[in-house]
Formats: structure tokens, C-alpha cells, sequence
């Protein structure tokens, strides 16, 4: 019995290939953002970014074609206003696989 | 010598009857479903791993602290492998940075096919190479570290995120069982009493490059039977990175009354 198979156990994926390596994604959300600019401060690998919308307001977002963000969810925990949550962790084809994993919680209280 | 078995077996006792005989009984706390946190799980769901603080240094008397309690982290047959070393001259952080991002280039040219050209020859070997050290090495070769490594090497990313503090967590070889956990729970103590003591901390894996180098070693006392397990960066964060966030839930098997559930 084994979780993965022969084959995804001799599957190392490339690194390169975002089909095979999805890394952490985290989306702001335009509406609650308050240009606070502390997200951009706090990310450790410099992947978020601030800008001018149509209406002359500061926002932050996401670079384009960034490489590096490394799931630290800080900038989610320093956002007073809630705007920013991650979109999806990480997660590999082949021998790396994410196994055992449920849906994303909030602390629960039991 | 031989001794008869009955002499041998254990005096069976009744542990409870013995403490309410001595009227010594201790009482049974009672935590009502849906309470609020306490204050050892608001620190506990507050901890994150700080990597921008601010300049300011933290007190000596705080690191006292918080190593006090990594003194008093359970370990296996109360062996206790741990040694710390405090960092808190900004010279010396500075050259452990330098070192540590060096070896993170040289490691990154060495393996990093895919920041090599397309189609050239040495992306093909590289990428045998790669593929190669990543079945020897699946836990070091991760797609996580392997990007984490690139990115200090490209300067997208510090080492040691220019705290004012590092303390490196050296761990006795010679440890009982397996020592890497008792180096853990140690560090797991002193990042969760720094975070009740309002500051933040980061562990830091690839500090472990410094045991290749010499003359770090003899500088900072990394001697035989010890190595560099960890290292623990702390200072006070920017920001307050409190806010509670969501993570993925894991599976959990219970078994209770003859059944099995799975929990998440």
C-alpha cells in the first residue's frame, strides 16, 4: 500500500515547468486594499508591488512574472484590512506530491 | 543473580487511590467546548516567521530568556544536545550572510538548470546532473529550498534577513535517538516565548552551510562532536503581522469505540 505510485516516486519534476510546480500564490483583493504599502515591505522576496489604479488610488498587486514567493503569508498577517489571502499553496506532480490535505481553515476553535 | 519472579514483578498500585489516600489529590481542569484561546494558543497562532525587523537591537536580558526556555525543552532520554551561540555583532552577521549567500551561488550554478539558456549543452548536463542529486537528496532538493537557494542567489533574498540577533543552535552528534527532533523542541520553545515576548524570529536551515567552512567554525566554536543544527534570527518585526490566516487542514485518523474516522 502505498499513497504514490512506482511511477510519481521516480518522478522528480522540473523546476521550471509551472505545470509540474505550482508555487504559492497569494491574490489582493482591489476593493479592501488601502495602499498601506506595508505588504510590499514585509514580503521577504519582493513579490508584491504597489501601483496607481484608474481612479488615482494606491493598491498593491502582484508582479507580473514573479519568481520566488515563498509562502510565508506574511504579508496576509500584517493586511489590517483583510485584502490579501493566499489562492492557492504549493503543490508538485511526482515524488512531491501534497498528500493528506483538507481544505484551508481559519484557526478553529473545538 | 537470580532473582525469584514474583520478587520481580511490579507492585501493582492504584496511582489515584495513592494520591487521594494522601489526600494530595490534584484536580482535573476543566476547558469548556468552544473556549476562547489562552494565552499560550494566541502565541502559538500568532508565531510567524518574521524575515523584516527593524534595526533596533533586542535587550540581552530577553535572549537570556528565551534560551532559558529552550533549556527546559523536553528531550530524548533527558540528553539535552543542544549549545547555543549568540550573534549579536553586526560584523560577524554580516560575514556568515556573505558566506552562506556564496555557497548558495556556488550551489545554485552547480545545480540550476533553468535559469540556463534553452537548448545550450550545459543546461542538458546540468539538468542530468540536477536530476540526479535530487534522488540522492529529495528532502535538500525540494523545488522550495532549490528556489530559495536561487533567489539568494540572484540577491532577490538575504540569508540571515539582516536581524539584529542570530543564535545558532548547535547539536550534539552523539545525541540519545534522534537528535535533530530534541534540536527542534528546543528551538520551539525560545521562538514561542520570543513571540509572547513581542518579538519576532525565523529559523534559518541554510545557516547549516557555515559547518563547511572552517574557519567559520573555529571562529564561532563549532568543534567536533557539535555541528550547526539551526539557526534562530530574531529581532523586533515591522509591522504587526497578527493577523490570523487560513492553512490547509491535515487528515487525522481516530480511532475510538471499534471505529475508525477520518477527521480533518
Amino acid at each position: 500500500m502505498a499513497l504514490l505510485s512506482k511511477q510519481e516516486r521516480r518522478h522528480f519534476p522540473d523546476w521550471d515547468d509551472s505545470e509540474q510546480c505550482k508555487f504559492h500564490r497569494v491574490a489582493v483583493d482591489l476593493e479592501k486594499c488601502d495602499g498601506c504599502k506595508l505588504c510590499t515591505i514585509v514580503c521577504p522576496s519582493n513579490v508584491l508591488e504597489l501601483f496607481v489604479d484608474g481612479n488615482g488610488k494606491k493598491k498593491a498587486r502582484v508582479k507580473e512574472n514573479h519568481r520566488g514567493c515563498i509562502s510565508c503569508n506574511n504579508c496576509y498577517a500584517i493586511c489590517e484590512s483583510g485584502a490579501i489571502e493566499a489562492s492557492h499553496h504549493y503543490d508538485f506532480v511526482g515524488y512531491y506530491r501534497q498528500l493528506g490535505r483538507g481544505e484551508f481553515s481559519k484557526p478553529r476553535i473545538f | 543473580m537470580f532473582v525469584e519472579p514474583s520478587a520481580r514483578a511490579i507492585r501493582v498500585e492504584d496511582p489515584e487511590e495513592v494520591e487521594k489516600e494522601a489526600g494530595r489529590s490534584s484536580k482535573i481542569t476543566v476547558v469548556p467546548e468552544g473556549a476562547e484561546w489562552n494565552a499560550v494558543e494566541q502565541v502559538m497562532l500568532q508565531r510567524r516567521s518574521i524575515r523584516k525587523y527593524k534595526k533596533a537591537q533586542v535587550p540581552a536580558h530577553l535572549i537570556r530568556r528565551m534560551l532559558e526556555m529552550g533549556r527546559y525543552a523536553p528531550s530524548q532520554g533527558n540528553c539535552q544536545p543542544w549549545k547555543f551561540v549568540v550573534i549579536r555583532d553586526s560584523a560577524i552577521i554580516q560575514g556568515i550572510e556573505d558566506f552562506c549567500v556564496g555557497e548558495c551561488k556556488k550551489t545554485s550554478s552547480a545545480i540550476d538548470y533553468a535559469s540556463m539558456p534553452a537548448g545550450s549543452f550545459k543546461r542538458f548536463v546540468t539538468r542530468i546532473k540536477a536530476k540526479l542529486f535530487n534522488r540522492l537528496q529529495p528532502n535538500m532538493m525540494h523545488p522550495v529550498p532549490v528556489s530559495g537557494i536561487t533567489a539568494i542567489a540572484e540577491g532577490r533574498f538575504a540569508v540571515f534577513h539582516h536581524a539584529p540577533t542570530v543564535i545558532l543552535l548547535l547539536m550534539d552528534k552523539r545525541g540519545i535517538g534522534v537528535p535533530p527532533i530534541d534540536i527542534g523542541i528546543c528551538g520551539t520553545n525560545i521562538v514561542l516565548a520570543a513571540q509572547s515576548l513581542g518579538l519576532g524570529t525565523c529559523w534559518i536551515g541554510f545557516s547549516k552551510f557555515l559547518n563547511q567552512s572552517p574557519e567559520w567554525c573555529v571562529k564561532l566554536g563549532v568543534e567536533e562532536p557539535y555541528e550547526i543544527s539551526e539557526a534562530i534570527t530574531v529581532g523586533y518585526p515591522v509591522g504587526n503581522p497578527t493577523h490570523l490566516i487560513a492553512r490547509e487542514t491535515h487528515e487525522i485518523g481516530w480511532f475510538e469505540d471499534g471505529k475508525k474516522q477520518v477527521l480533518y
